[in-house]
């Protein structure tokens, strides 16, 4: 204990930087002697990136060489040529077909919020999606992706395309809404890497666009080789890098996602076809097992033959009950323990003064590791931040992510204070997680909290009450209270329902 | 299990789930899942991220012409979308090394957005914006010695080229450094198509996606929409593509420094017949092959050929025997191969269904045998063919194709490029309209009003422009072609 406590001091005397996984962002430079700061990340003139930036802005016509003029030229006329040869092709009629019903002046599908105004339904899933991930709260499952957000925006989209006396019913509804789930989850479990947190591509683009397709074809009632083609196309626009997330381009995945599987349903319908293969595993040529290492599929067995049973039935899912990553959830229940614990100690709120050293154990994942979070985006993915709210406030909400509240001086106090350590138990992955918190005070002692289940998570679930309230809290961001009681209703009773215009009318 | 079965059981199991096979866990858990996300998407509406993307989504007042549909315009990015899809869509558009279709991804998109600009660009600022659109595709697909081989994970349009078309609009549209930056990232987002769709129908989708992807990154960088700034940096960045991937930076540019292009160092193939360009190896092999067989017995009735050997490098998806759809016989070794034995050429005429069905060629193609020689690299830059036609009389006829005459190393001239976009234009255009866009382009970089060029691709001499359409009496042919309301 002593050690410890001379250690630390030491540390913050000092102020050298004990790990390469803390970054400096030199927001706080009086926490910090300038002579010891790495500059770990390289000035924006210096990357690839900018590079290419600078090379698009900067570039002028009089740096084209007359060898590039002549080459230019001479491809600019060849594509001209078969361009417009091509537009006697069938699949160019059919992609234009397509692109004038889906674009037409007439818009026909409701937007989030946005009291009569209208889109076409592929953008009107694109935005409803993006609404849905906007700020990183909608559901998790195992393995992981958003699953819902992908599916549902596209199912309304085209329930509000369809004519009034041929709406769906509210268990066909469902039941599309079930095959899009279920498709992600199959295709989920065809590779090992899938069952822990991603790397290399943000799931909900992969998964989520072909869940989306499927379930789109379900509820259009396509036939069986539709229903593979609506797939296979879907699997052509799948897939974006994980870089993008903690930026405010994620939640265009989900939107993208949503919009992109209706795209391809649609599509399909039109009798696009594609690659009859692409779930299989052909050596020579990757189809959906382009994005993953390890790829070993399994075929959904025939309905007629065994009783099918759906995924979510055995593997429930998280609903969050902040906007943030999902590993922040344990991290923040783990301190609120903590919180308790010195509010009953020292009453009253929490002064940073009184803390020294804030302790993370948590799992190994870059995209979540972030010291000093700048933007909104970058908060919610940061162990820290969530860390260091919960310490404050006793508990994280959508107000935690306010630009006020990311300004906080108390808060960028106790940033300075936190370490991370990332156990050889705690592995990145939603399933067996945890989260452990131990805060060295001033006074010399060390409170702790572990936390291996959080309350929202699939072991430990919202009860209705609770998933009611977060509900009402979000949706009485936009709409009348009397909308939301309906709107509870309507989905509480979809089973019931002949058709689904009384949810489809609360959200015009 | 039979390869094709997983699909299809995935197929068949979203066609057949009926409501009868909800449970009622299922019912409540799915409920439960409803609720939620639409509040949360409820109270994601109030977020900067959703304003930007709905004044992105919402009906432009500017609309850009469909190629060949006189009266016809979408918005932008779907006009796009429509017109690489057209570009691509018999797999006719131009190839460069390392691979992919660098044209189609980047010109649908430079037009469709001229087009909407209150001031349009000169000649040579299109021609600035295209090359931009090359380049950048260039650098990237250097960025991995994977790219250098024939793909066979991802297809390359749908990687670099709507990265290529991301950086030509932002280019047209004078956008600063940081914004440019937004808008690759942004593309990137939408990047990646698997190679199993090669030889499908979908194939041309690619491109068209690729163009419209570019045009729509660049739109939201305009409306501030911010991505990682690191994208071309990062493994989980567009290194997500590669499983080698090892950047570098562009070299400076001033106002007075001399840039070198890749497309300088590195010249294009340009296809003589709509297929992969595999296949032109193929071709220009088995004609020699041909001639030989035929000078050497004049009279010869080509079924007097026992067997065809055919030594390419190994890749899957060019390796078709008996192709059904004209996207696999444009992907097909063998039937390229016994087209050009048989006819002494390929032609766009190849891949219609009458050709296609011809006996004579149906029974060629049980006598074709692949071979994949050790030192055959499945590289465009690398890659032979060599064939060997045995009679049954004994003789054998053999040829070899190292470069085929379109290849980079061996370039279309002027004349036959020029011919080549004559025939392919007039089946759609009227004599003077071909000649004026061959003139326009031409004269590209001197014209400070290139405004004609998108004017003439929105012609077609077998339609009446919709607006005379309504008001004259058209035969019902024409209105069924059309797609009028």
């Amino acid at each position: 204990m002593t050690n410890w406590l001379i250690w630390n001091s030491h540390w913050h005397s000092e102020g050298w930087v004990l790990s390469s996984n803390v970054k400096c962002f030199g927001v706080n430079l009086h926490f910090f002697s300038c002579l010891f700061l790495v500059a770990e990340r390289p000035a924006p003139e210096e990357t690839v990136t900018s590079s290419f930036g600078r090379f698009i802005q900067s570039v002028q016509p009089r740096h084209l060489s007359p060898t590039v003029l002549q080459r230019s030229k001479r491809m600019v006329l060849d594509s001209i040529g078969v361009g417009l040869l091509g537009s006697t092709t069938d699949v160019f009629e059919l992609a234009l077909q397509h692109c004038q019903h889906m674009y037409a002046p007439d818009d026909v599908s409701f937007v989030y919020g946005r009291q009569g105004m209208k889109l076409s339904p592929t953008l009107a899933a694109f935005v409803n999606g993006v609404a849905a991930h906007s700020m990183d709260f909608d559901d998790t499952w195992h393995p992981a992706t958003h699953p819902s957000g992908a599916v549902l925006p596209a199912l309304l989209a085209i329930s509000d395309m369809l004519h009034n006396n041929s709406k769906p019913s509210g268990l066909d509804f469902l039941t599309a809404f079930n095959v899009g789930i279920e498709i992600q989850g199959r295709l989920m479990r065809f590779s090992n890497e899938a069952q822990n947190i991603p790397k290399r591509f943000h799931p909900p683009s992969v998964v989520g666009t072909l869940g989306s397709a499927a379930a789109c074809a379900r509820l259009l009632s396509l036939d069986r080789s539709q229903c593979s083609n609506a797939l296979a196309i879907a699997a052509s626009l799948a897939g974006a890098p994980m870089a993008n997330a903690a930026t405010q381009s994620k939640p265009l995945h989900i939107g993208n996602a949503s919009r992109l599987g209706l795209e391809a349903a649609l599509l399909a319908s039109r009798g696009l076809e594609a690659s009859p293969l692409v779930l299989d595993a052909v050596p020579g040529v990757a189809g959906f097992s382009a994005f993953y290492e390890d790829y070993a599929p399994h075929p959904i067995s025939s309905l007629e033959e065994d009783e099918h049973s759906f995924l979510i039935e055995t593997q429930d899912i998280a609903f969050k009950r902040f906007p943030a990553h999902l590993g922040m959830h344990w991290i923040a229940d783990a301190t609120a323990v903590v919180h308790k614990t010195l509010v009953g100690l020292k009453g009253g709120s929490i002064s940073p003064n009184l803390v020294q050293d804030i302790l993370l154990r948590v799992p190994l994942s870059k995209y979540i590791n972030r010291p000093f979070p700048e933007t909104e985006h970058q908060a919610r993915h940061s162990f820290q931040f969530n860390a260091c709210t919960a310490l404050l406030d006793g508990e994280v909400t959508v107000q935690s992510f306010q630009p006020e509240a990311l300004l906080r001086p108390e808060l960028h106090a106790l940033l300075s204070r936190v370490r991370l350590e990332h156990p050889h138990d705690n592995t990145a992955n939603f399933n067996i997680m945890y989260g452990e918190v131990e805060v060295t005070l001033v006074s010399g002692d060390v409170l702790r909290g572990r936390c291996d289940t959080f309350y929202g998570h699939w072991r430990n679930p919202l009860s209705q009450e609770s998933l009611q309230k977060k509900f009402r809290s979000n949706a009485g961001a936009v709409l009348s209270n009397e909308r939301v009681e309906r709107l509870i209703e309507a989905v509480e009773g979809l089973d019931h329902l002949d058709d689904c215009k009384p949810v489809l009318a609360q959200l015009q | 299990m039979p390869l094709g079965s997983f699909t299809e059981s995935f197929g068949a199991a979203v066609s057949c789930l009926s409501t009868s096979h909800l449970t009622d866990e299922v019912i409540r858990r799915s409920k439960r899942m409803i609720l939620d996300t639409l509040g949360v998407g409820l109270l994601g509406t109030s977020t900067p991220v959703f304003n930007t993307v709905l004044q992105c989504s919402q009906q432009a007042l500017e609309n850009s012409k469909v190629w060949g549909r006189p009266g016809l315009s979408l918005p932008p990015q779907y006009a796009a979308f429509v017109n690489g899809v057209a570009v691509h869509s018999m797999d006719f558009d131009d190839t460069w090394h390392p691979a992919t279709h660098p044209s189609g991804a980047v010109l649908p998109a430079v037009l469709a957005l001229a087009e909407t600009l209150p001031v349009k660009p000169s000649g040579l600022e299109l021609l600035l914006a295209f090359n931009v659109g090359i380049e950048v595709q260039g650098r990237l697909l250097r960025f991995s010695k994977e790219a250098h081989n024939i793909p066979k994970r991802f297809h390359p349009p749908a990687v670099v080229g709507v990265m290529g078309s991301a950086a030509a609009t932002a280019k047209l549209l004078g956008l600063p450094a940081a914004q440019s930056i937004a808008a690759l990232a942004i593309a990137c987002s939408s990047a990646g198509a698997p190679m199993a769709n090669a030889a499908t129908q979908t194939k041309p989708l690619h491109m068209g996606n690729a163009a419209r992807g570019g045009l729509e990154a660049t739109r939201l960088a305009l409306l501030s929409l911010e991505g990682n700034t690191q994208i071309l940096d990062l493994e989980s960045g567009f290194g997500a593509f590669y499983p080698d991937y090892v950047p570098h930076p562009l070299a400076e540019v001033t106002p007075t420094s001399h840039y070198r292009w890749v497309l300088e160092d590195q010249n294009i193939a340009q296809k003589r017949f709509p297929a992969h360009l595999g296949m032109h190896w193929v071709a220009d092999a088995a004609i020699e092959a041909r001639a030989k067989f035929l000078d050497k017995c004049p009279n010869a009735d080509l079924s007097q050929i026992k067997k065809i050997t055919l030594r390419v490098p190994t890749s899957r998806y060019v390796d078709c025997p008996l192709p059904v759809s004209e996207h696999q016989a444009r992907h097909s070794f063998q039937f390229n191969c016994c087209t050009a034995l048989l006819d002494g050429e390929v032609t766009i005429e190849t891949f219609s269904k009458s050709h296609m069905n011809r006996s004579a060629l149906k029974e060629m193609l049980l006598k074709v045998q692949l071979e994949n020689p050790q030192d055959n690299h499945s590289s465009f830059e690398k890659m032979y063919c060599e064939i060997a036609v045995e009679t049954t009389q004994g003789e054998m006829f053999t040829a070899r194709c190292n470069t085929f005459y379109g290849h980079w190393r061996k370039p279309l001239s002027h004349e036959d490029l020029v011919r080549k976009f004559r025939a392919n234009a007039s089946t759609v255009l009227s004599a003077e309209v071909v000649e004026g866009i061959i003139y326009t382009v031409d004269h590209l970089d001197t014209n400070q009003d290139c405004s004609m060029l998108w004017s003439y691709m929105h012609f077609n001499k077998h339609m009446m422009h919709r607006d005379e359409c309504r008001s004259s009496q058209c035969n019902a042919s024409l209105l069924n072609r059309s797609t009028f309301e």
